[in-house]
């Protein structure tokens, strides 16, 4: 090593330069606080305080930034939902993605692969032609496949599956992604921190004052703040906060477990999603095949792995690839995704004023990310839902108004 | 009754047999490799008969045997009524005078199946046709198979999470379970039995022979494994 | 591997059995306006605590009571629906 680049590692001048600034303390007051230092809530703070010139606001959270499920996921990006609500919502997100590496001047490895959602059955082929239809009437990229397609884009596939559930099509989806997830939440968190936002780790809410329906402050394990809005942005943690409050809401907590292959040169290129094998597989830039299936079968607040997932999940991928016999599993891990009965979000006003919700992402609001904290900046700021996610609001269970989300959610997260 | 029925496992068999005969060049003179099919109680049904493999491991299809399910909370008392012996708590076991069995699946619940030689569950499928209330007839469409030799712990050990070196064998336990991720329901003594939803019946089968094979085991006659 | 005690079958492996949700006494539909009924119907008890579920031993179709701690998954009792005192 050339001595030369050893005074910049020895000299106090020179130190390593951090994504963001650690603030010793917090201050007594914001003009918002956002608990979560995930995506979606570093997000919201960098439209925050770029689009709203609102900076006086502090990001709390309980442990590193992405140390939730935006660290954890495994980062597929698509709009071919099955509502005219979600896929709106999600094609304007997908949109932001496109934009992001040059908005923030940090590469996020974002990488359009194209997307197949495998059918095994007349009724999966049945649910992909209605979604191809919907997402066509909303110009997005996507239309049904027949299996030589599906063997052209992905070679070293077993389409009879070992005669099992043979492939009879696919939902193809051209700009399906994957990027690279914890860079996105740093270069949210460093956008923001630019911009005057505080981001404190290390610090947890407690809990939340309430006075006559109004939010007034959070106290946290480092101290009372006092403040007029409360952004909650805490995927699996949801129902925590909601219980400090008072409020009822229909999330539940299943953890959601995924795991990687040691590296291979690459043979992959598109991302493959199967309901009926309840597995979908990507491979990374680095070579590991990333793979994860549904959720867990029960509630559970902790982050443990499990044999029988990782057992179930070769059992189905050996299906589909046989060749893969001999690859090694090097990790495996779980996050826990906030499940709502009709797999779409939980956004916007609450009963309670200033109190804001950005919640029910249950295993699908990676891609969401950019689009939430959008959205979420302007409900907060304005303190009116913004106009794409009116319909996701808490209120729509008592208003008997589902969005019905499953059929493009369930597996393909 | 007319016509007659197919094991749910025979289709396992003579895939099986299809593939043993294209692996061979020519049609061999080793009869012995190729399984038979039979008719027993109008249930057509093949085996295969490599007869000296039941030391170690065997397995045979007894699908064929006739049997009778029945439940709901009056089930007990009317079998009573019909001679036959109560096993006194769910998951038990007792023999028939004249042969077969009748288990206990639960605490309303019960399976009679009938030995080579006996015929119970007819005369009982009979009777139930108008049945008292709270007697409900279950239709069994199991596959049943036997398993004997002295390999066959280390094949449940393989195939089952449950202990069964652990269990006492002279209270007549009845054992509901999972083996190779198949519901099945499992009677342990000097012979095996097993039963599960006949769907699975090939699935069932094909595992359980590969790895009888690999521990040098085969499919035998059922003669050689034919319960009491 | 996570065991779970059937109170007919024993303890067994949790692949043989299913998760019901959490035991919820629904108040009769005709006696509530719509706004409470949607409450029943959609609303859990998301935070994690102990908590009394309906679990089914598959194998033998058995439901029963568990009483389990959702944060660290600890069964901490399990019986028939109805039986709890008698245990
Ligand atoms: C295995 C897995 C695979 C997934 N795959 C995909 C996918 O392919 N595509 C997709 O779109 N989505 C996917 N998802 C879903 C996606 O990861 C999440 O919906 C999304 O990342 C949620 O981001 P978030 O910022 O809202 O939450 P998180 O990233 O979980 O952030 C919440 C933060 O809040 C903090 N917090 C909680 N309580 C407190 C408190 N009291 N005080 C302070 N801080 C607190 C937590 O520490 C955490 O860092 C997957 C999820 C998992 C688990």
């Amino acid at each position: 090593m050339p001595f030369r680049l050893l005074k910049f590692a020895l000299s106090k001048e020179h130190p390593e330069p951090r994504m963001f600034q650690s603030r010793d303390r917090l201050k007594s007051s914001y003009d918002a606080v956002i608990i979560g230092g995930g995506g979606h809530g570093l997000a919201a703070a960098y439209y925050l305080s770029r689009d709203y010139d609102m900076s006086n606001i502090a990001v709390i959270e309980k442990g590193y930034i992405g140390s939730g499920n935006t660290g954890r996921n495994t980062t597929i990006i698509r709009s071919n939902y099955l509502t005219p609500e979600g896929v709106k919502f999600y094609d304007e997100s997908v949109r932001l993605w496109q934009d992001l590496s040059q908005d923030f001047d940090l590469n996020l490895f974002y990488s359009t692969r194209g997307h197949f959602t495998l059918a095994h059955t007349d009724s999966a082929l049945r649910t992909m032609r209605w979604r191809a239809e919907v997402n066509k009437h909303f110009g997005i990229d996507s239309e049904v496949v027949s299996p030589d397609d599906i063997q052209s884009a992905c070679p070293p596939m077993n389409l009879a599956c070992g005669g099992h559930a043979p492939v009879l099509g696919a939902l193809y989806h051209a700009p399906g992604s994957i990027a690279r997830h914890d860079a996105v939440a740093w270069g949210y968190g460093r956008g923001a921190d630019q911009r005057g936002v505080e981001i404190h780790q290390q610090t947890e809410v407690l809990g939340i004052t309430v006075q006559s329906g109004r939010v007034t402050g959070v106290d946290t394990n480092r101290g009372h703040v006092s403040t007029p809005k409360v952004l909650c942005a805490v995927a699996g943690f949801t129902p925590r906060i909601l219980d400090m409050v008072g409020l009822r809401s229909p999330l539940y907590i299943h953890p959601l477990q995924a795991l990687v292959s040691e590296p291979m040169k690459p043979w992959l290129d598109p991302i493959i999603v199967s309901g009926s094998l309840h597995v979908y597989v990507s491979q990374t830039a680095r070579g590991e095949l990333v793979m994860g299936a549904s959720l867990d079968p029960y509630e559970l607040h902790s982050t443990r792995s499990t044999f029988d997932f990782a057992e179930g999940l070769a059992a189905h991928m050996l299906e589909l690839f046989p060749f893969l016999s001999h690859v090694k599993i090097v990790r495996q891990w779980a996050g826990l995704a906030d499940m709502t009965p009709d797999f779409a979000p939980i956004m916007g006003k609450t009963p309670i004023e200033g109190f804001y919700l950005d919640s029910g992402w249950g295993t699908w609001g990676f891609k969401a990310t950019p689009v939430a904290g959008k959205t979420m900046a302007h409900t907060v700021a304005c303190d009116r839902n913004h106009d794409l996610i009116q319909e996701f609001s808490l209120s729509r269970f008592k208003d008997y108004q589902l969005v019905g989300e499953k059929g493009a959610a369930s597996v393909g997260h | 009754m007319t016509g007659f029925r197919v094991s749910p496992i025979c289709d396992a068999m003579r895939l099986a047999q299809r593939a043993t005969s294209e692996k061979m060049a020519k049609p061999s003179s080793e009869e012995s490799l190729i399984a038979t099919e039979r008719e027993i109680n109008q249930m057509r049904f093949a085996q295969g008969n490599s007869s000296g493999h039941s030391t170690t491991l065997g397995i045979t299809d007894l699908s064929f045997l006739t049997r009778f399910g029945v439940k709901g909370a009056a089930a007990a008392a009317w079998l009573h009524a019909q001679n036959l012996p109560i096993p006194d708590a769910p998951n038990r076991w007792l023999p028939l005078r004249g042969g077969g069995l009748i288990a206990r699946l639960g605490f309303n619940e019960f399976l009679i199946e009938d030995s080579i030689n006996s015929s119970i569950a007819p005369q009982l499928i009979e009777l139930s046709q108008h049945p008292p209330a709270k007697v409900y007839p279950v239709l069994r469409q199991d596959a049943a198979i036997a398993l004997g030799g002295s390999l066959i712990l280390d094949l449940l050990a393989q195939t089952c999470s449950l202990h069964f070196r652990a269990l006492n064998l002279s209270e007549c336990p009845v054992v509901l379970t999972t083996m190779v991720g198949v519901n099945v329901t499992i009677i342990p003594g000097e012979i095996y039995r097993i039963w599960c939803d006949g769907t699975y019946g090939v699935y069932l089968w094909q595992t359980l022979l590969n790895i009888i094979e690999e521990m040098q085991g085969g499919a035998v006659e059922f003669e050689q494994l034919l319960p009491l | 591997m996570k065991l779970i005690t059937c109170p007919i079958n024993g303890t067994r492996p949790v692949s043989e059995f299913v998760y019901g949700g959490e035991l919820r006494l629904i108040s009769d539909p005709q006696a509530l306006d719509d706004q409470t009924w949607a409450e029943q119907v959609f609303y859990r008890n998301g935070a994690p605590g102990i908590k009394k579920e309906w679990w089914c031993h598959v194998p033998s179709n058995t439901w029963f009571i568990a009483e389990r701690n959702t944060a660290t998954d600890e069964t901490l009792n399990t019986y028939l629906y109805g039986e709890e005192d008698s245990r």
